[in-house]
């Protein structure tokens, strides 16, 4: 059973600094990696790819403890990254190998590790809040202090389980949280043209539970509300809608042309709103931590996934006689 | 021709003190609604059109609907509507554009809706000219809480020129400069329209001050004993009235430690005590300089500088917005013809 309560707000240790923004590069560092491997072929089936949202998986998922479930999205690597599952596993799983965590079978938007925690990431769009309000019921039946949390986008904001798995949340008084990473894009349509009204997180007032908007840009201001917010769910004070304003630094897929963007959108929110130079600036500038503390974050990284793409490659792809294994589960 | 400048901040009554406190949610769809009653306050004095600030379609797109079905019979017709022609961030950059250009334009007055950080962009950026901050939350210490219809009367006179400036007070703020030692970093200077505390909190993060007891000192404009929120801490000490020459200063402990404490509403649905080291008034023009510490600075209740212990903050009571006095204005209308809204 889960007893930790989140650290207080601002309390950040440099540990848990160093952590976050490990957690950060990693992510960037494989989603970057990723896109360059897929415009190779070698990679089967599509990639979302997360970069530019690394501070909201970092900063919700380092509340959570290993028994606390994820439910993810097709945009998802980040989310896996953060929860624990292992890199060299994942890469394995995204490049469709044996060694991968779903043995290969699962791929990008498949990907699970309910030893960590992690019950996938989804292809289907607006499907993680309804798991993790079973997730709330199992925590709230057993008395155990689980939390759950679903990410979602705002596209998928739009979908009517999104909204059911609210009001289901809040009659039942589950611990969960339901985050909505809003990107400001469902597939290729601005949130202009698809959701009436600025804040998904407004929402919540239909329902009688808090939401709350966050700067998803900035690890601090994510890791303190989804503190607040996942303490609330483990005290049995219900869920929250937790909005975090971000931005994508790809496509939707792999091989989206994005003709519905902004010339130099991208490049301007690289250069402004990056996530982990934010974080550089404000633990360097503070005095918290040392900048070469960092650079070697980065080294390791950037090895770390090196070595997780050479590994992909060599391993081998699953037998044909696996393919109807891991399919049905025996009860 | 007579403007009237309207800034109302989508994004205001979404933060985390709907978690951390029993704040209530402030929905855009009631915001474009007290902006549509402004406009019918205003007409009764004959002004010619409202400026706004553009927003996401969540206030004008609902304002627009509104202004196309609602016109009661035999109400003054509205003033003309214009949404300024500037790019929308969703950032704070809009509101301090939005000043810049209704100054510019020389609108007659400027009604704020949002909390005490919309007010406090408003107040950074604009000068002499009027300000009429009206409330959009629970948890507001400068702006009122006040009903748009009766705010627009007493703004259209103001506005118009039949008020004269009896109805308007001149509030006080607390200028902050902060002296970096470090090399690369850039001296800060902002203002607060309430409160100014130091807090141990390191970074921004989430903003809002929820909790006391890592609060180390707080300075106030004034302090009504009804506020809430940081001021409510200087209030229980010793109320100092709003646009007086005086402010407090007061230094704080964790509860354990303080030779003194006082139990206050330091947010809605929040009543804690706080520990007090000591307390003393400073005047108009006085510069404080705040004790040294890691932490970060709350301005009207939200953190935005991140402090370290070699920064060098010093802090001055000076003159801040001349403001919109609602009751003022309207007794004056009542007791002289010539300013009464039945001679427009």
């Amino acid at each position: 059973m889960s007893t930790t309560t989140p650290p207080a707000v601002g309390g950040l240790t440099s540990q848990e600094l160093l952590a976050g923004y490990r957690t950060m590069r990693v992510i960037r560092e494989f989603e970057e990696r990723l896109h360059r491997e897929f415009a190779t072929g070698e990679i089967p089936g599509f990639v979302h790819l997360y970069a530019g949202e690394e501070a909201i998986a970092a900063g919700v998922i380092s509340h959570l403890n290993d028994d606390d479930y994820v439910a993810s999205t097709h945009r998802g690597h980040g989310h896996a990254l953060a929860k624990g599952c292992d890199v060299d596993g994942m890469m394995a799983e995204i490049y469709g190998r044996y060694d991968g965590i779903c043995h290969g079978k699962g791929g990008s938007m498949h990907i699970a590790d309910l030893s960590k925690g992690m019950l996938g990431a989804n292809g289907i769009v607006g499907a993680g809040p309804p798991l993790v309000c079973g997730v709330g019921l199992t925590a709230r039946i057993r008395k155990t202090a689980q939390v759950g949390v679903s990410f979602t986008g705002d596209g998928g904001s739009n979908q009517g389980m999104f909204l059911e798995s609210l009001n289901l949340a809040a009659v039942w008084n589950l611990p969960v949280v339901f985050v909505v990473e809003n990107n400001g894009y469902a597939e290729a349509t601005s949130n202009e043209f698809h959701s009436s009204g600025l804040d998904v997180a407004k929402r919540a007032d239909g329902f009688g539970i808090p939401g709350v908007v966050v700067d998803g840009h900035d690890f601090f201001a994510v890791h303190e509300a989804a503190g607040e917010a996942i303490g609330r769910a483990r005290r049995g004070d219900g869920p929250t809608l937790l909005e975090c304003k971000t931005n994508r630094y790809y496509g939707h897929f792999e091989g989206d042309q994005q003709t519905y963007r902004a010339p130099g959108e991208v490049e301007e929110l690289r250069a402004t709103r990056d996530c982990l130079d934010g974080f550089r600036a404000a633990v360097t500038e503070g005095g918290l931590i040392a900048a070469a503390e960092l650079d070697a974050i980065d080294a390791e990284a950037l090895a770390q996934i090196e070595s997780s793409v050479a590994r992909a490659k060599a391993a081998a792809v699953p037998d044909l006689s696996e393919v109807l294994t891991d399919v049905y589960v025996d009860y | 021709m007579t403007s009237v400048g309207v800034i109302a901040n989508p994004a205001s009554g979404r933060d985390v003190r709907r978690l951390t406190s029993g704040a209530s949610v402030f929905d855009n769809a009631e915001k474009a609604s007290m902006v549509l009653r402004l406009m019918h306050g205003l007409a009764a004095s004959g002004i010619d059109e409202v400026v706004m600030m553009p927003t996401a379609p969540s206030v004008a797109g609902v304002l627009r609907r509104q202004l196309a079905t609602r016109q009661p019979p035999g109400s003054a017709p509205l003033p003309a509507l214009r949404f300024l022609d500037q790019p929308v961030t969703e950032t704070a950059r809009d509101s301090e554009r939005a000043v810049a250009a209704m100054v510019a334009e020389g609108v007659a007055a400027i009604v704020g809706l949002g909390g005490d950080g919309t007010q406090r962009l408003i107040a950074r950026g604009c000068g002499e000219i009027p300000l009429c901050p009206l409330s959009t939350g629970t948890n507001n210490a400068f702006p009122e809480m006040r009903e748009a219809t009766v705010a627009g009367l007493a703004v259209g006179l103001v506005a118009s020129g039949r008020a004269g400036t009896d109805g308007l007070r001149r509030e006080a703020a607390l200028h902050v400069r902060v002296e970096r030692a470090a090399g690369d970093r850039d001296p800060v200077e902002d203002l607060a329209l309430v409160d100014l505390a130091v807090t141990g909190q390191r970074f921004v993060g989430a903003r809002a001050v929820s909790r006391a007891d890592d609060l180390r000192e707080l300075l106030v404009t004034h302090a009504s004993p009804s506020a809430i929120g940081l001021s409510s801490v200087a209030a229980a000490l010793d109320p100092v009235r709003r646009g007086g020459r005086q402010g407090l200063h007061v230094r704080l402990a964790p509860v354990a430690a303080a030779p003194r404490r006082v139990v206050v509403p330091l947010a809605p649905g929040v009543v804690v005590p706080v520990g007090v080291r000591d307390h003393r008034r400073i005047a108009l023009g006085e510069a404080v300089e705040l004790e040294p510490a890691d932490g970060s600075i709350a301005l009207d209740g939200e953190r935005e500088i991140e402090l370290r212990r070699d920064d060098r903050a010093l802090v001055r009571l000076v003159a801040g917005p001349r403001t919109v006095d609602v009751d003022a204005v309207l007794r004056a209308a009542a007791h002289e013809p010539r300013r009464a809204l039945a001679t427009a």
